[in-house]
């Protein structure tokens, strides 16, 4: 190929690509001007900062209000979440692909039942019939009367204000069960792919099974599962706000608690949209860091 | 002779039994009851628990996020007389039965009406509130008309939104008025507003809230409540104590005027919007 006619290619795809950004730029416009002639909608933006941030006159001071309460409501549910839904995700995940037919059974059974049903009707039933048997066995009302001073102000950063707990309790568990579900499918596709040569090798020159998973296949196996692992944290965390609808206080339940207030619902909404974008965002650049630091590690 | 004493005596013994077994279990059955109430497992927490749901001007949250409105003031009111805290439990409408059966709150006190459905899985006590249709008309096309009778014409049209109660009232209310329907709430008020329509009927405190936003176009032929509907605290069922309780403290605000005060600060008047930022 001569110079010339490469320019002249790359004269056209330049050609192709104007046209299309134009056309979704045109797209765009018309769709504004939609929303406002034919909606006839007056937007009013300027009472939302009031209710992300809020002056306290008895403290003097700047306080959080709703939705800066549902914000980090939201970071805590996500990050118990994530930590509780690994940790059943990797064991139910070792289990899959145990030789045994008992754990296979019982990880199998777990898998099948959590991920075959939506995830509203599974938050539903679980809330209403195992976390309302579970959390009073967990003593947790008493943990926020009974707890010193010190230990409770640590517990209020971790899990909110304490007469939230037993609620924020229940929306962890509830999203870390169904979250792990798939977790565990990701974690044994991760396994399963490392060849069974490395395996039968590791156990040629005398490694326990045990052994075998903690330093040849887990290893490995990690750095495979990390792009859809972090597609899979991203979905809890778009998830946690289906736990609104068992009232766990998070950002979407507050929100529509203002929503409902001032009756501003396109404003609101539009709000929480870009935040929830920002967060899985960030995550999802989190992650590419780190896949990119794990593979200069690897070669 | 000697058996039948023996068996007479143990008849006897039998029989005393069998009498005073039933007073014994019953007794025990009240001292269970009573221990298992809401209102006494409230007492032993020294908080109320309540349920309740957002909605303009039920409850609602303030520009500091607090919670405030009609039911707000209530249940406050309820916990004090009771000497003991109230904590409200904000809960989303759809699941608020299950969570109160769930044992998630002691009751729900969140403008719930009075149905035989729901009275079939839940207990209520006597109503606390009556929401009602109110009316709100153009002022150029209905200013001369007679109320209520001038209304009930076929010169007059009134406008409703499809599938709402306010639809069925209005056709029981003003038979021979003209109605149009309309599938978006927004056109229904505004029909009225741009003169195609004469009047609307819709739940306090939209009367008078839609009122104020227009002040020169609209007024209210009345603020009297055309419909009632009756809405009370509702709790689980087998708790004779607490449903006592609640429908006796009902009865004593509602005789005593107090209940009835804090309707007409929440329904009848809108000098709460700018606490809650209200839409103008």
């Amino acid at each position: 190929m001569t110079a010339k006619s490469f320019r002249k290619r790359l004269r056209l795809k330049h050609a192709v690509d104007a046209v299309v950004i134009v056309g979704a730029i045109a797209l765009i416009a018309y769709l504004i001007r939609q929303v406002e002639t034919v909606m006839v909608y007056k937007w009013h933006w300027s009472f939302l900062p009031e209710y992300i941030l809020r002056w306290d006159e008895e403290q003097q001071a700047y306080a959080p209000n709703l939705l800066l309460k549902g914000l980090a409501m939201t970071f805590r549910l996500a990050v118990w979440s994530m930590v509780l839904a690994s940790l059943l995700g990797i064991v139910m995940g070792i289990m899959r692909t145990s030789r045994r037919l008992f754990p296979r059974m019982i990880s199998r059974l777990f898998v099948e039942t959590v991920r075959n049903m939506p995830p509203v009707v599974f938050i539903f039933i679980f809330y209403f019939f195992i976390s309302s048997q579970l959390v009073p066995l967990l003593g947790i009302d008493e943990i926020s009367t009974k707890a010193s001073p010190e230990v409770l102000d640590i517990l209020v950063v971790l899990l909110g204000p304490p007469e939230l707990f037993s609620n924020i309790i229940s929306g962890i568990i509830c999203l870390a069960i169904f979250e792990a579900a798939y977790i565990t499918e990701i974690v044994r596709a991760g396994i399963q792919s490392i060849g069974k040569g490395q395996v039968e090798a590791g156990e040629a020159v005398g490694l326990t099974r045990y052994q075998v998973m903690r330093w040849v296949v887990l290893p490995q196996a990690i750095q495979r599962v990390i792009p859809p692992l972090a597609g899979q944290f991203i979905t809890l965390i778009k998830d946690s706000s289906i736990v609104s609808l068992i009232s766990i206080q998070e950002l979407t339940f507050l929100a529509q608690e203002v929503a409902y207030s001032t009756q501003y619902v396109f404003e609101i909404w539009l709000f929480v949209a870009a935040v929830y974008f920002c967060i899985c965002y960030s995550l999802a650049f989190i992650f590419g860091r780190l896949e990119r630091k794990l593979s200069v590690f690897r070669t | 002779m000697q058996p039948i004493k023996a068996l007479l005596s143990g008849a006897v013994l039998v029989l005393g039994v069998t009498l005073a077994a039933p007073t014994v279990v019953a007794a025990e059955l009240q001292k269970k009851l009573t221990a298992e109430s809401a209102i006494e497992a409230a007492m032993k927490r020294g908080k109320l628990r309540v349920g309740m749901s957002t909605f303009v001007p039920w409850a609602m949250r303030n520009k500091q996020g607090d919670l405030i409105g009609f039911e707000i003031d209530v249940a406050t009111k309820v916990a004090q007389d009771l000497g003991i805290e109230v904590e409200f439990v904000p809960t989303a409408w759809s699941g608020i039965i299950p969570a109160l059966i769930a044992g998630k709150f002691d009751v729900i006190i969140g403008g719930m009406s009075v149905t035989t459905k729901r009275n079939l899985t839940v207990n209520f006590t006597d109503p606390y509130a009556h929401s009602g249709m109110g009316i709100v008309a153009n002022t150029k096309l209905a200013g001369n008309l007679k109320w209520p009778d001038g209304y009930n014409s076929a010169k007059v049209t009134f406008t409703c939104r499809r599938g709402a109660t306010s639809c069925t009232d209005t056709k029981k209310l003003f038979p021979k008025a003209k109605l149009r329907q309309f599938d978006d709430s927004s056109l229904v008020l505004q029909e009225v507003v741009n003169g195609n329509a004469h009047a609307v009927l819709t739940s306090f405190p939209k009367p008078t809230l839609w009122k104020n936003q227009n002040p020169d176009v609209l007024f209210n032929p009345t603020l009297e409540k055309l419909t009632e509907g009756n809405e009370a605290f509702a709790l689980r069922k087998g708790d004779p104590d607490s449903l006592n309780i609640f429908s006796n403290w009902i009865r004593v605000n509602a005789s005593n005027g107090w209940l009835q005060d804090r309707w007409n600060y929440w329904f009848k008047n809108i000098e709460w919007a700018d606490q809650v930022n209200l839409k103008k």
